[in-house]
């Protein structure tokens, strides 16, 4: 494409209707995304025989699927809950009172534990607080006896100190855009036109945080929800959890009488984790408005 | 509600080793407006914001009337302050932003909304009250904190660069706004600005300060035509530095010998100050004592530029009228119309 | 500026390192428990170094998130650009798309890919990068999206092809280097994102270096627990080092 008016037509052909500069993008994500999750939820109305049915969500709700469900529900929320706050305030202090190195190791450090930790980090809490974990042995020194009860790693409290562990970095690395967001001139301007710091937090700054801190539980929530690799290297099938059971159900566990039934069960899950990323993608796009 | 007059008695604050006020005095009267201007690093916005109370001072006093407010905290002072931009609370809506400072001070619901109407009424935006302030332009949204922060009829109010982020024509349209605004509300305003024709066109004072210190505060016309210093001289409008000798109270430039008016202890090669306005161009039949470089026409004036045989660089500013024979390259000669200079060291 | 104890920050960074380090600490005590000799060492580090599936794996991840990052810059970053010069309708789609996978769990995108695919991809562990490309999307579109945001791309376009520069050349010569901080931010999300995906990985029956982990787990746990040290620790001393050594450029945060 050489020569002016040859160079004009070609910038025309780039700037308007033509969708073709994008097409190997919706191909490659039509192909290896659309189509799948379309198809999922195509097959998940399917019966053994191809016919369409409600059968497999019939069974999605009945034991121990139901108990799946709530239990992921359950573990996802209290390992938002509990990290939520603390994440929250941590994320307040390093973000207005830490120097920008201390500020930018922790962001990578909070990376690496939420996104990589998976597999490693339930081996390492293994290591920690399995029965004959080296913190296991501390405490025990000490006197407070973990494995007195009937704690194992292996269960619900189990799998939820772990989850804490990356929930934690995430609520903080989540959290923090709104708190740089915060102006120095709002706490001036609250200050000037006579607000004590109560004031200032009541009327300003809490009301400015509440929708980004709503929005990061529940990613907390989805990301609890949806966890996999954790849960399953804990566990030998004991704890009933969603994401496990439709892993089972992937590798071949399955019963002539219900082929389809990991899809409808993924299918459920989507809703569930639609609920929360959707909210918490919308308040953080109406958040964007300040947050400049 | 009356305004009451401020004064600052040596104030210093220093910032580590950066002493950012060094015994700084300064007193605006009831009613005035006073801009503190300088480049940027000078001290004003830190005296802008010991005032307000944002800033603690190392030594000094800040009073309002007859009160040293030296300890009150910056919520319990009654000042109003415009900042530079992004000030307004972006949860609130415009009213609720305006009567902030009303409800912080416990004034009833109705009252205060009624006064942050009569308020955006007064900066020109009666029909703004329930936007939010993401839908409003930069200039609306200085208005509304100009509006917020007069709205409970503060002691003093003070305003920190609050046209910097404006483009050029809302900001003379918004400072000529503020000056009318407070001349009729009669509050005494604290003005900081880096911009000289912000300060000078609005300002009763200019105090004029370079590393925290005030050089110079006076008039606008005083500043110019009498700058005490300088740094003054040169920070004020155009000025012309021009190397010269200096002997017995004398400097000869372009043939003319002008008293220096400043006898300090400068003697020998100094340079003297010299407004564009003072020089005249005039063409030369044979060489001259300069050449034209530019000249830019500027409607009823004309700047021309024209560079010395020695090489200095110098600017004259004349009634366009016949300037037009002035074109590059041009041989002219050079004269001062005035009797004395100002003089610095070279 | 002063230097003071400041408490409420030291109190946070003591709160966190404790919650961090303790677990992490006393994780690395076990790992290096020698039970037959008793005492200390690092036996089962070397086991695990000394096992050739170690680094046959290691390289098997990395060449696979390295494939990630290539197809995520090679069809991100020409689509993100034309989204931002084009006013073209397809933008809100397409952002809209992008954050579609967040929304999906893993598990289920993993059932939907296994009844999916034909053979000839479910039988190449080339579909790996690309399913770890669309993983990575909603975090890769944002980190680029924002990077064009913030610079004068029309202005700068317009210059290049001006200059007679093709849009291949403007591409990779004017407008990566502009936003350099966007792609080096894409690269180092997609690469971490893809060599530690677990999930898919093992629920389409492939073997990278996370699932071999759960694999050696089953024969010698305490080999697996020092493997996951290194994975945990390795990234993390590594990365927090780069960010220290690293000039500082705070200073931009903010306008």
């Amino acid at each position: 494409m050489e020569g002016a008016p040859l160079e004009r037509s070609a910038f025309r052909f780039f700037k308007f209707k033509s969708v073709l500069p994008a097409l190997p993008f919706l191909i490659i994500f039509s192909f290896f995304f659309i189509y799948p999750i379309s198809k999922l939820i195509y097959v998940s109305f399917m019966s053994n025989e191809n016919n369409f049915t409600f059968g497999n969500y019939q069974t999605a709700f009945t034991e121990p699927y139901s108990t799946g469900f709530i239990n992921s529900i359950k573990i996802a929320f209290f390992s938002a809950l509990i990290t939520a706050f603390p994440g929250a305030i941590a994320a307040y202090f390093i973000e207005t009172r830490g120097p920008s190195k201390v500020r930018r190791s922790l962001a990578m450090m909070g990376g690496v534990l939420a996104n990589t930790g998976g597999v490693p980090l339930a081996f390492m809490f293994t290591a920690a607080i399995g029965m004959q974990g080296t913190l296991t042995k501390v405490l025990k020194y000490f006197g407070f006896d973990i494995y007195a009860g009937t704690f194992s790693l292996g269960t619900f409290t189990g799998i939820l100190i772990v989850y804490l562990y990356f929930q934690l970095p995430l609520m903080i690395i989540v959290f923090s855009p709104a708190i740089t967001s915060l102006r120095r001139e709002w706490v001036e301007a609250a200050r000037n036109l006579g607000a004590s710091q109560l004031n200032y937090w009541l009327r300003v700054g809490l009301p400015l945080l509440f929708p980004s801190f709503i929005a990061s539980f529940l990613l907390l929530f989805a990301s609890g929800f949806s966890a996999y690799a954790t849960a399953n290297a804990l566990t030998v099938g004991n704890v009933p959890l969603t994401p496990l059971q439709i892993g089972g159900l992937l590798d071949g566990n399955v019963s002539a009488a219900q082929l389809n039934l990991g899809k409808s069960l993924s299918v459920v899950m989507i809703l569930i984790s639609a609920i929360a990323v959707i909210p918490y993608l919308i308040i953080q796009r109406k958040a964007a408005r300040w947050q400049r | 509600m009356t305004s009451k007059d401020l004064t600052l008695t040596n104030v210093s604050r220093r910032f580590g080793t950066v002493t950012a006020l060094d015994n700084f005095n300064l007193h605006v009267g009831v009613g005035e407006l006073v801009a503190l201007l300088g480049p940027s690093g000078c001290g004003k916005t830190t005296a802008l914001r010991i005032i307000a109370g944002l800033e603690s001072l190392d030594s000094g006093k800040v009073a309002v009337g007859e009160k040293d407010i030296s300890k009150v905290p910056a919520h319990k002072r009654n000042m109003g302050m415009v900042f530079q931009a992004y000030s307004l609370f972006p949860n609130l809506t415009v009213e609720e932003n305006v009567a902030f400072g009303l409800q912080m001070r416990k004034v009833a619901k109705h009252s205060r909304l009624k006064r942050s109407q009569e308020l955006l009424e007064l900066v020109g935006l009666p029909s703004h009250a329930k936007r939010f302030t993401h839908q409003l332009s930069g200039g609306q949204q200085q208005r509304v904190a100009l509006a917020r922060a007069l709205a409970f009829s503060p002691e003093i109010l003070l305003l920190d660069e609050p046209l910097s982020a404006l483009d050029a024509q809302v900001r003379v349209n918004l400072r000529e706004e503020i000056r009318r605004l407070q001349i009729s509300l009669g509050t005494t305003t604290v003005f900081v600005t880096h911009d000289q024709e912000e300060a000078m066109s609005i300002s009763d004072r200019v105090g004029v300060m370079s590393n925290g210190v005030l050089e110079q505060i006076d008039t606008p016309d005083v500043l110019y035509n009498e700058p005490a210093t300088a740094f003054v001289a040169n920070f004020v409008g155009v000025m012309n530095r021009i190397p010269a000798n200096l002997a017995d109270g004398k400097v000869n430039i372009f043939g003319k010998n002008l008293v220096a008016s400043k006898k300090g202890s400068e003697t020998g090669k100094i340079v003297a100050l010299l407004r564009p306005e003072t020089i005249l161009v005039k063409k030369s039949e044979n060489q001259g004592n300069a050449k034209v470089l530019t000249r830019s026409f500027l409607g009823a004036s004309s700047a021309i530029i024209c560079q010395t045989h020695e090489g200095t660089i110098v600017q004259s500013l004349m009634a366009s009228l016949n300037t037009g024979e002035f074109q590059p390259g041009t041989s002219v000669d050079l004269e001062v119309t005035v009797n004395e200079v100002m003089v610095a060291n070279g | 500026m002063k230097k003071r104890l400041d408490l409420p920050l030291l109190t946070t960074l003591g709160a966190l390192s404790f919650f961090v380090f303790v677990p992490m600490l006393s994780a690395f005590e076990y790992s290096i428990r020698t039970p037959l000799e008793g005492g200390y060492g690092l036996t089962h580090y070397k086991w695990a170094v000394d096992n050739e599936d170690f680094f046959h794996y290691i390289l098997r991840s990395g060449w696979l998130s390295a494939l990630t990052v290539l197809i995520t810059l090679i069809i991100l970053v020409p689509t993100v650009t034309w989204l931002h010069l084009s006013d073209s309708k397809l933008r809100p789609l397409i952002d809209a798309l992008s954050l579609l996978p967040l929304v999906i769990p893993v598990v289920a995108f993993a059932v939907g890919a296994q009844i999916s695919f034909p053979e000839f991809v479910q039988n190449t562990v080339l579909e790996l990068p690309f399913l770890y490309f669309v993983l990575a999307l909603p975090y890769a579109y944002r980190a680029l999206d924002i990077g064009l945001n913030s610079i004068p791309l029309k202005t700068i376009t317009e210059a290049a092809r001006s200059t007679g520069a093709s849009w291949v050349r403007t591409i990779i010569s004017v407008i990566i280097p502009v936003i350099r901080g966007a792609v080096m931010a894409t690269v180092a999300l997609t690469f971490a994102l893809s060599i530690g995906e677990y999930t898919l990985t093992v629920l389409l029956h492939w073997d990278t270096f996370p699932t071999w982990v759960t694999y050696v787990a089953q024969e010698n746990i305490l080999g697996a627990i020092a493997i996951s040290m290194m994975s945990l620790v390795i990234p993390f001393v590594l990365l927090t080092s780069i960010t220290l050594l690293t000039p500082d450029r705070s200073a931009q945060r903010r306008k």
